[in-house]
């Protein structure tokens, strides 16, 4: 079976940025397949982000797509359809959920107006249907009392409320993917469980595909599927979630394990990963990671390791995961 | 430096000069010289800017005109930012009856439309000293600065080195005169530039209207005045103060624009 | 909300009272008997002066002018005039009308042209023409408004002669000319001082517009717009400039007093009968009941422009409704 999203060499990068060029994100192919929740994760400034927006074309001004990647959506390249046409796609067939509530939503519009665009937006429905979507939207999203709140403006509603209102907008027109950009970072801990909670239930609800993208290794146990470890802008590692917390094969996953503190252990030590990331116009050569990798070796510097198959499913762009001893 | 700030200052401080060392070698801004062929005289190397209806030396007066709007322009900035200072740290004392009392002298210092007070202080017949002009111009615009020496204060003292300051003990005078008043210095500065553009427009605009500076004293106002008589036969009576005042208000805003780009980042 | 703006108005009314009270006292401080050139003129002895000075009302105490202005607003009789030997209230109202005229066709101008060029400018940011007309704006508010007047009269009266170098209309054109000539005159009359007008002051809300939108486009609520595939002309109206309009609106209260105060400089320059140059020439010639009456006029509307531009950013901005 087809999956639902193929992001195939995906590369970004800033072409007309003063200074050497900048290619946040290089190189990266991944697939979602319908009802998958995959978690892209990895440090901030990794290219995540842009690799998210990205796909329904969301790109900030001066950002340019590599003309030989292809984002396959249901078949079709994203890439090569020119916007009007995208626009049928946001919102309906992709939609995305941002970072912070706050200045995501529209301060002087009323929530239940900003939801009820997302569905005037693809259809033409009449003002009460759109209004009854609305409230049962709200009420989904586990909004209480939704025909108080619809009427309400952002800045009356608290953090996790406002996340749920975006979410709610993202679900409106009844997308197949549902890309999530760190959602839980701007709220608090016990409000980020009920979130996560949310998304999981809507996603089997729906049949709905989730990328989940975050900095976060611990909301992703449990919940995701697939998980793609990022790194430097190139992809390091991915593979079925059991497993990559099993047995992570590329030296920067291990490094992220090892720094995490766990309660199934004794105590001991963390052991942080050496080094600072690089800036991207300082990225190194060959493998990426490999001045603060504890087991690089002379090929690491050289040249660029290849994302290949490791395991079952899982792949690492990793010489020393591959087998290679020089 | 940047090139605005660069520009603006290179022309202020070339003004200043005219102003002062001009009048002392063209001295003679309100003789008058022969009223029969030395009227409205073209450029040339005795009257290097033409002469006027009365035969003056257009040029010289000029330069005693800048020297005129300069001054009152310094007076006022000057007596406007003392006073406003005084009261906006006042408005922002912690004291509620202090605070208030300024905060309602402000509020009260706006409401009064500024170009009425000034026509009746300035108004009436003979000869004004530049000095009561540039007062009242003054005694006029305080309470802007006022206002916005308030707003600065009252926003730093909330910021966290005045709490440290006082955390450590340290008096409500001493944190006043170390933490806040030179916290606000760079918007003052910003403010006061931007002012001498705003009282040398001024300036001239009542003089103008015959309110300033009066004849046969020049100011660019009075003399732009004089030059509606001549459009047709001599517009370049207009021409000259036209330019000076332009360029001066030019830049001094181009001046304290720049000064507020690099001095506060985060500028409304 | 009822009680902030109950308490808001109180204020205003309060604030404006004090200043026309301040605005008495400070004309009556002044040196100078308005009726000494009259007097002397006619040559009058003690008794005369002593008689004309009551019957002008140039002897009251400040207590006096205060209690005669204050019935006299009750009662709508607000004096002489000392100059044109009229009812102050008539002189007032003949002037109004060019005032208000010239006023709100320049604010007409500055909030649609000028708002529509800043919204423009702001989303073209990378022409030329567009950091032409951001530049050219500014040129126009730093030169002097009587500068500019001069120069076009200069211009377009004098050295073209397409239009009249300044008054409200024709004085030679007679009444029974039929309503599209005299309509035509007073057009012509209008166009330069409104240019002149329109030419210092658009760069204000021009300005501000661009500002606001360019601080707005970047927000991120525009990029969840985007997401949800909201059509780009809704996006920008609905989540671009609604919400920019929070300072142009403050604006427009703020400079509601230019429909009644003039601006005296271009009204000079141009002759043009207005409120402004029935101030100028009034403080001039020591017209005191014109000075006050119109003082406190501009004062009150000052106070009322202040409340309106508080009302609307609240009502606009729903975070800053007070609850």
């Amino acid at each position: 079976m087809t999956p639902l999203l193929e992001v195939c060499d995906l590369n970004i990068s800033f072409p007309h940025a003063t200074g050497p060029l900048s290619v946040p994100v290089d190189d990266v192919s991944f697939t979602v397949s319908a009802g998958e929740l995959v978690a892209l994760v990895g440090e901030s400034g990794c290219g995540k982000t842009l690799t998210g927006l990205a796909l329904p074309r969301l790109l900030p001004r001066g950002a340019e797509i590599g003309p030989q990647s292809a984002i396959r959506f249901a078949g079709t390249d994203l890439t090569r359809l020119p916007d009007r046409a995208m626009r049928s796609y946001r919102g309906r067939r992709i939609a995305m959920v941002f970072q912070d509530p706050m200045t995501s939503l529209n301060p002087v519009m009323r929530v239940g107006r900003q939801i009820a665009e997302a569905i005037e937006a693809h259809q033409s429905v009449s003002r009460a249907e759109t209004r009854a979507r609305v409230l049962s939207l709200l009420g989904e999203v586990g909004i209480a009392d939704p025909g108080q709140r619809i009427d309400a403006y952002p800045h009356e509603l608290s953090g996790g409320m406002r996340q749920r209102v975006l979410i709610a907008m993202a679900l409106a027109a009844e997308p197949d993917l549902l890309i999530a950009d760190e959602p839980t970072t701007a709220l608090d801990v016990t409000v980020q469980a009920q979130i996560l909670e949310l998304l999981d239930r809507l996603r089997a609800a729906r049949g709905m595909a989730v990328l989940l993208i975050t900095h976060d290794l611990g909301i992703v146990a449990g919940r995701a599927d697939r998980v793609l470890v990022m790194y430097a802008g190139r992809l390091a590692e991915s593979a079925p979630t059991t497993t990559l917390f099993r047995t992570p094969a590329h030296p920067y996953t291990q490094g992220l394990f090892a720094s995490l503190p766990r309660l199934d252990h004794e105590a001991r030590r963390l052991t942080p990963i050496s080094g600072t990331v690089p800036r991207p116009d300082q990225w190194p050569a060959g493998c990426r990671f490999h001045p603060r990798c504890p087991v690089a070796i002379a090929r690491c510097a050289e040249q660029r390791p290849p994302f290949a198959l490791v395991g079952p499913d899982q792949r690492a762009a990793c010489w020393v995961a591959q087998g290679v001893t020089e | 430096m940047r090139s605005g700030a660069r520009t603006g200052l290179v022309i202020l401080v070339g003004l200043a000069t005219v102003a002062v060392i001009g009048p002392w070698f063209a001295p003679d801004h309100d003789i008058q010289g022969n009223l029969l062929t030395g009227t409205l005289q073209l450029p040339s190397a005795a009257h290097w800017l033409g002469t006027d209806a009365l035969a003056r030396d257009i040029f010289a007066r000029l330069a005693y005109g800048a020297r005129v709007s300069l001054t009152v322009a310094g007076l006022a900035v000057a007596v406007a930012t003392v006073i406003g200072v005084w009261v906006g740290l006042t408005a922002s004392a912690p004291s509620r009856v202090l605070a208030g009392v300024a905060e309602r002298a402000i509020n009260l210092g706006l409401a009064m439309p500024r170009v009425i007070v000034l026509l009746v202080l300035l108004a009436g017949t003979g000869q004004i000293a530049t000095g009561w002009l540039g007062l009242v111009l003054g005694l006029t615009g305080w309470p802007a600065i006022a206002r916005l020496v308030r707003g600065e204060a009252l926003r730093l003292r909330e910021a966290a080195f005045v709490a440290a300051s006082q955390a450590l003990g340290a008096s409500s005078g001493r944190v006043l005169w170390r933490e806040i008043l030179p916290g606000t210095l760079p918007a003052l500065l910003v403010a006061a530039t931007l002012g001498v553009a705003d009282a040398v427009l001024l300036e001239a605009g009542l003089s103008f209207i015959g309110v300033g500076v009066r004849p046969p004293t020049p100011s660019w106002g009075n003399m732009i005045y004089e030059a509606r008589d001549h459009l047709m036969d001599a517009p370049w009576l207009l021409l000259a103060p036209c330019v000076a005042l332009v360029l001066t208000t030019a830049a001094a805003t181009l001046l304290g624009e720049s000064l507020r780009r690099s001095l506060l980042p985060e500028s409304r | 909300m009822t009680g902030w703006l109950i308490r808001r108005t109180a204020d205003a009314a309060l604030t404006a009272l004090v200043a026309v009270v301040l605005l008495v006292i400070l004309v009556h401080l002044l040196p100078g008997d308005p009726l000494a050139p009259i007097l002397r003129d006619r040559g009058a002895d003690p008794a005369t002066a002593a008689a004309l000075a009551a019957r002008w009302g140039t002897n009251r105490t400040i207590l006096q002018s205060l209690a005669a202005l204050f019935t006299g607003v009750i009662h709508g009789d607000l004096g002489l005039s000392l100059s044109a030997q009229r009812p102050v209230l008539d002189v007032l109202a003949d002037h109004l009308g060019p005032t208000l005229l010239l006023g709100s066709l320049t604010l007409l101008i500055d909030f649609t042209v000028g708002l529509a060029l800043g919204v423009w400018t702001a989303l073209h940011a990378d022409l030329a023409t567009a950091r032409w007309v951001s530049a050219l704006s500014v040129v126009g508010y730093t030169v002097p408004s009587f500068v500019v007047g001069t120069v076009l009269v200069w211009l377009f009266a004098v050295k073209l002669g397409w239009l009249p170098s300044g008054s409200i209309a024709d004085p030679l054109l007679s009444s029974s000319a039929g309503t599209w000539a005299i309509l035509a005159d007073h057009l012509r009359h209008l166009v330069l001082p409104l240019a002149a007008l329109v030419i210092a002051t658009i760069a204000v809300p021009l300005r501000q517009q661009r500002s606001a939108v360019f601080e707005v486009a970047a927000q991120p609520w525009v990029l969840a717009a985007r997401a949800r595939g909201v059509a780009p002309a809704r996006i920008a109206w609905r989540h671009c400039w609604r919400p920019a309009l929070t300072p142009i609106v403050t604006l427009l209260g703020l400079w509601l007093p230019l429909l009644v105060a003039g601006a005296v400089f271009v009204e000079v320059v141009f002759n043009w009968p207005g409120m402004g140059l029935l101030l100028a020439q009034a403080t001039i010639d020591r017209d005191v009941p014109v000075v006050v009456a119109g003082g406190a006029l501009l004062i009150v509307t000052v106070q009322a422009g202040s409340l309106l531009a508080d009302v609307l950013y609240h009502v606009v901005d729903p975070r800053q409704r007070p609850t």
